[in-house]
This record gives structure tokens, sequence and C-alpha cells, in this order.
């Protein structure tokens, strides 16, 4: 537990929602406005899923699995299937990989912009969040059709996927893709030329190289740093092999940076998403699979779009598994947030951690300010604090993000007229 | 209090509910689903609903996913903060009954176990037009019954699944 | 360097890897290490000489007679190297990596948490992800533990629950 100095305020925060698989807490050394120390305290949201897999069958797994986080579903799915078949020594026809792919870029799609709407509001540019949330909804439209769930698609089965696309849904989606990858250009525009915006995440939340490799971050919060990783690229699975794409990375090393990188994917996504749909392979969507899976272990690694997912999973010759070992990636991130948060303003804790994008919702978080010097108890909420942060920044840096929201308005107005 | 006042108050409620969220261990397909139906597409702002950041000012709780041990005191703590007559509403199988995580460890099932239900809204997850269904519903059910007992003879809003 | 070259330099370099490794894809290799077997010196090498610069989890398995302990890492070359050690279930103690590996912190807390083991050399900190009233002894991730005392399992979502009125009691 950090130690209070005479002038120390101990701020403890949490649990926060969602996110993570774990909602945490946060205790906060406060000196004046500035964090001098922080430590997290975990498991809000433990429900015990490793021993819950190892009761049901493989199949009943694969629905719990999905499950772990409703925004990244698909990639926990592909994760664990992926174990499985290897363990089998499955291989899954090449239509099945295309389509696990394609939904693998479309979920990376909605969680980026997903993301862009809960940063600009966690800064005050609301705008931002009703603009990407509503062009999250083409994509939701998308899965709709295609999976028949909004979220949480249950695509994946041993051996391939359940359902197969038309190549109506494979023009349609080419269609949104055209559509979202000419609003994300403003996006884009906004982000590198908006200098209240670039202003106000920069130099905020600062993880260095060495930090992001000692601390094992991921995703495209270590590549904002210079982390060149991308298990897309460095370990490919289901149809990566096969795509031309750039891995992004960026140097800024702070919230700035993982802005850029996040708006940049998505225009990677974009490409990917045209191949997919290109190269779309003939053939059978899925192989029967025996419902008993050998003995024996297997280590998977997907590039979920907060960064890797690493499931380990050992068969026992029965229809349940022996073990289920699951590392989401906000848990490796997290190991990092106490760094990030050291020495930043208690106004940019909201946008600190929104930028590890830890399956955030921004709803009631409360905070309890402990003043140890006038031993009062304040509770303050997340969205106090937020809006503090706001304020705070309009007043001592002069930073209206507010302004942005007509500006950008102003942009897609012209775009969008749905 | 008086009845007219009663009714002014269920007025003001129905016409414009404060509504808080509470995650209580849910994987978040809820949450983003209650945050989907505030945007433009779905646009619960409309009926008047308006989220708040803090239990004291709430009339209605959303609550997503199961209870978790370690969440159940915190979720009982803003329950008891709300002022009275408060409404829960239980987003989601996992809130309903423990969804998918049943049987698990660290999981104690539905949010009936800790606090009060006044309506289920089901779906894995709930879609964004069965949460406006649902407090619609809800809303419309409170319409005579202004008075602070008629809550504990509420009968609670069970919606049929909804699939779009 | 591919998996089959990180095999051949273990088994060279560790008699005890002799018939304990395979390397059943591309990119992965699984070594187990016998019961009682030195894990330091081979932890020292892999990381000085393979390459092997990335943690990404520490698995905790329950093995009935013993308790495993496998190390998931990744070498500049992206392969990954799934090392197994054992522990007795009398004594299961392992030694912290966390002067090796910064990130081994909360996969340490996880073992002594869900399992029962002890992590030698590992700071003071919270406990994970356990909440802080669950009672002492009871491991979750073991074997041979269902449920808290008390607290009988829920019904599955395949039984239909009898209400006991209903039953006339």
């Amino acid at each position: 537990m950090p130690q209070n100095g005479p002038e120390e305020v101990q701020v403890p925060v949490g649990p926060q929602h969602p996110a993570l698989k774990e909602p945490e807490s946060f205790l906060l050394s406060l000196r004046g406005e500035k964090i001098t120390a922080v430590n997290i305290k975990l498991g809000y949201n433990h429900r015990g899923i490793e021993k819950a897999a190892e009761n049901r069958t493989y199949v009943q797994d694969q629905y719990l699995i999905e499950r772990i986080c409703g925004i990244c579903s698909h990639s926990h799915s592909m994760c664990f299937v992926q174990a499985v078949e290897e363990i089998a020594g499955i291989e899954i026809p090449a239509r099945a990989k295309y389509i696990r792919t394609l939904i693998a870029e479309l979920e990376r799609v909605h969680s980026h912009l997903l993301w862009l709407g809960v940063a600009g509001h966690e800064v005050g540019f609301d705008t931002l969040l009703m603009y990407t949330w509503r062009d999250r909804e083409a994509v939701m439209d998308l899965f709709a059709k295609l999976t028949g769930n909004r979220v949480n698609y249950g695509m994946n089965t041993m051996g391939g996927v359940r359902r197969d696309v038309t190549p109506e849904d494979l023009a349609e989606i080419k269609k949104v893709v055209d559509v979202l990858e000419e609003r994300t250009k403003y996006y884009i525009e906004v982000a590198t030329e908006e200098s209240t915006l670039i202003n106000r995440l920069s130099n905020v939340g600062k993880l260095s190289y060495e930090d992001c490799i000692n601390l094992g971050a991921v995703g495209p919060t270590a590549r904002a740093s210079g982390v060149d990783r991308d298990t897309r690229r460095d370990d490919p699975y289901a149809a990566y092999g096969e795509l031309e794409f750039n891995v992004i990375t960026d140097k800024h090393a702070d919230v700035y940076g993982r802005t850029l990188v996040r708006v940049q994917e998505l225009m990677e996504s974009y490409k990917m998403l045209r191949q997919i749909v290109d190269k779309m392979p003939d053939g059978p969507v899925v192989v029967k699979v025996p419902k008993k899976v050998p003995a024996g272990e297997a280590l998977s690694r997907y590039e979920a779009p907060r960064g890797e997912d690493v499931h380990f999973v050992k068969g026992n010759g029965t229809d349940k598994p022996e073990r289920v070992r699951v590392r989401a990636p906000t848990l490796a991130n997290l190991q990092a947030v106490s760094k990030m948060l050291e020495d930043n303003y208690l106004a940019d804790m909201p946008i600190v951690i929104a930028a590890i994008d830890p399956c955030f919702s921004c709803t009631d978080r409360m905070i309890k300010l402990c003043d140890t010097v006038k031993l009062e108890d304040r509770v303050l909420t997340w969205d106090e604090v937020r809006v503090n942060g706001i304020e705070w920044y309009r007043k001592n840096k002069g930073l209206n993000l507010a302004e942005l929201n007509a500006s950008l308005a102003g942009k897609m107005g012209k775009a969008w007229k749905q | 209090m008086s009845s007219i006042k009663q009714k002014i108050l269920t007025w003001a409620r129905i016409k414009s509910p404060w509504v808080i969220h509470f995650n209580t261990g849910a994987c978040n397909a809820c949450d983003i689903e209650i945050i989907a139906a505030l945007t433009p597409r779905y646009d619960l702002e409309r009926f008047g609903v308006v989220l708040k950041g803090t239990p004291k000012h709430a009339d209605i709780i959303l609550c997503s996913g199961p209870i978790t041990r370690q969440i159940e005191d915190r979720l009982k703590n803003i329950y008891e903060q709300m002022p009275a007559p408060k409404f829960v509403v239980a987003v989601g199988t996992c809130a309903c009954s423990g969804g998918v995580f049943q049987g698990c460890y660290s999981v104690k099932s539905g949010i009936d176990k800790a606090i009060p239900v006044a309506a289920y809204i089901p779906g894995c997850p709930a879609s964004p037009k069965a949460l406006i269904d649902g407090v619609v519903k809800l809303l419309s059910s409170l319409d005579d019954s202004g008075d602070n007992k008629a809550q504990k003879e509420l009968n609670p809003v069970i919606l049929g699944e909804h699939r779009e | 360097m591919n998996s089959q070259d990180i095999k051949s330099k273990l088994e060279a370099k560790f008699g005890v890897f002799k018939d304990k490794i395979t390397t059943p894809r591309a990119n992965r290799v699984f070594a187990d290490l016998a019961l009682g077997e030195d894990f330091e010196p081979i932890l020292k090498y892999i990381v000085t000489d393979l390459g092997f610069d990335n943690l990404l989890l520490i698995t905790g398995l329950d093995e009935r007679e013993t308790f495993g302990v496998i190390y998931h890492i990744v070498n500049k070359d992206n392969i990954v190297l799934n090392l197994k050690t054992h522990v007795t279930r009398e004594n299961p103690v392992v030694k912290s990596i966390i002067d090796t590996f910064r990130n081994s912190e909360l996969y340490e807390r996880e073992l002594i948490d869900l399992f029962g083991m002890k992590v030698d050399g590992l700071p003071e900190g919270r406990r994970y992800p356990l909440p802080d009233d669950w009672p002492a002894g009871q491991y979750p991730l073991r074997k041979d533990w269902s449920h808290l005392p008390g607290e009988e399992p829920e019904q599955s979502n395949n039984e239909v629950p009898v209400k006991k009125d209903e039953e006339g009691k």
C-alpha cells in the first residue's frame, strides 16, 4: 500500500464497469493534483470461468468462453477453438478460415470505433461518441445479418464455422467498408489536425518502450510505444498468412499515440476485409469433429482488438477439457497502468485508463476521496471526476474540446445524410 | 405524502426517469447495448430517460451481469443510496438468472438474489430494442401506483425473448 | 531459429530433457521438466542464450499427485516455449520469476489463490483474483474442490428447478 506523506491524499477508485475481465479498483496517492502512486485491486469481475470450463463439454465451453468479454467475444472463441482443433489434429476448410477472419476483422472495426467514442466521451468530445457509435451500427447490422446476433455471434464451432456467407452478403460487406472508410478518414483528420485534441491527449499516460516490454503490454497500447508486435503477422492463424497488411506502430508512447494506432488500424482492417471478400475460397465451411478430444496440449495466440489473447488447453481424451487457461489482453496491459498513471494529473485518469481500451462502458464508477489530512470522507462518482477533468483542462490549459463538437458535426454533416 | 403529490412524482418519473447503470460482473455485451440504446439510432433519451452518474438522483437502476461475490456488497450499497421509490431492471440473461455463469463458484446467480427486481429483460445480450421495450413497459406499469407500498406488490415485468 | 533448433539446443545443454521435448507444430515447443529437477539454470539459459524475453502466461495444473506449473515464454523468433515443471502436493513451492519477468506477478498470485501453492520471493501485495473474504484453505482450481462448504452448487441450465412448496414440504 502506498505510504502517505503529510500532504498526500489517497483516492480509491472503482470498481469499474466492465472492462476487462475484472473491473478493478485503484487506490491512488495524490500530491495536490498529481498522482504519485497507484495500487490496483483486481478481481471484482472474477467469475470462475476456468473452473466451470472443466465441468462442461467442449461445445458448452464454446458458448461460455465467448462470454468472457462481449466486445471481443469472437476473439476468445477463436483462441479457444484453435487450441482445441490443434489438440484434435483437425484441419478446417479454407472457406471456414476466411469466414473466421472476416468476423475477426469486423470485430476489430466495431471495437476500435467503440473505443474512439468512449475516448471522446472521457475528454468531453461527445459528438465523437455519437458519430462513431452510429457508424458502428452499420457493423452491428452486418453481424446480425451474417451471424444472427449483434453481439456474441456464435459463429465458430469445432471444425469450422456454423454459417456460410452468400455472395449478396459479401457485396454488402464491401459497401459498408467503403462507407466506413470514408468516415474514418474524417476521424483521422480530426485526430491529426485538431490541435485541441492533440494537446489534450499528448504526453498523457506515457509508457516507454522498455516499460512496455518489461511489463508485458500488448496490442495498440504497446504498438503506440514502438513495440513492433502483432500476432496476426508474428504467429499467423486463420487466413492471415494469405493477407497483406501493415502492422501500425507509433513513437508517441502516450494516449495520443494509442489513438493514432487505432484509427490507422481501422484503415488496415478495411483493406483486409476487401481482400477477404475477393479471395473467399469455395468449399465447405465445416468438417465433422469427434466429441472426445484426445489427450494433448495446445497454446493458442490471437490478436484481439485490445491486444494479444492467449489460451492454453489441455485435453484428456474425454469430451470435457482437463484445463482451460485464459489470459485476456487487458490483464496484460493492466500491469502497466500503474506506471502510466505515475506523475499524471487526477484529471488524466479517465482517459489514461480508457486508452488501454479496457472494455469499458461509461457508467457508474464510484470514487471515494479519503482526505487523510482533513479526515473527511468525500464520495465522488467517476462521472464527477471525468467532468472535473474536462473542466480542469479547460481552466488550466485552455483546452476546450466542446468546440470540436461543432467542427466535427460540420465535417460529418457533409458525408452523412442518413 | 398526499396522493396528489404522489401522482405528480409518478408523472415526473414516468415522463423523465433518471437512470443509472451498474455492471455487476458482466461480460460487457449488455453494457454496450445499454449505451447503444442512448445513441442516435435507438435514442432512449427521446423517452426522457436520462443517464445519471450517481445513485442519489436515480429512479431506475439498470443492472447487467450476474452477481459476483466481490461486487455484491457494492451493489447493495448503491441500491440503498437510491431514494425510494426505486426500480431495478435486470438487463440480460445473466442479470435475470446467472445465465451462462450459473454454477460458477464466484457467481451468485441473478440480481434478484441481492435486491428486488422490477423488470427482467432477457437476451444474451439484451438488444437495445428489448431494453427500450422493457423500460417503457416498466414505466407504464407505474401509471396509477405512485404509492410506496405498491412497489412490494409490483408484479415484475418479464419481457418475452426479443429477437430482431 | 525454429522450434527444432530450440529442441536440439535444450537437449544438448540439459540431459534431463532427453525424450521430454515435443514440437507438435511450427512455433511451438513443449518441454517437460521432471519433478525435482533444477529450473533456475534452464530459465537463465533460455533467457540469455535463446532469446526468450516475453513471458505470456503461467498456468497451474492439478495433476492429482503433483502440481504442474507451465511457463509460456516467447522468443525473438516468435517460438513459444511451454516449459512445464512439477512440485509435490505436500510441498507445492515454486520460486518467483519476478526478477526476470516483472509481469509474472499476477500469474503467480493466481497459483497461490486458486491452487494453494506457495511462491517464494514474491513481494508483498494484494491477493488475486479471489475476494478478501474468501475462506482460507479453499482452492477452487484443485480437482478435489467443487464448492465452498455450505454452498451447494446451483442447478444447471439443463434441469428444471423444483420449488420446495410445490412438493408440499
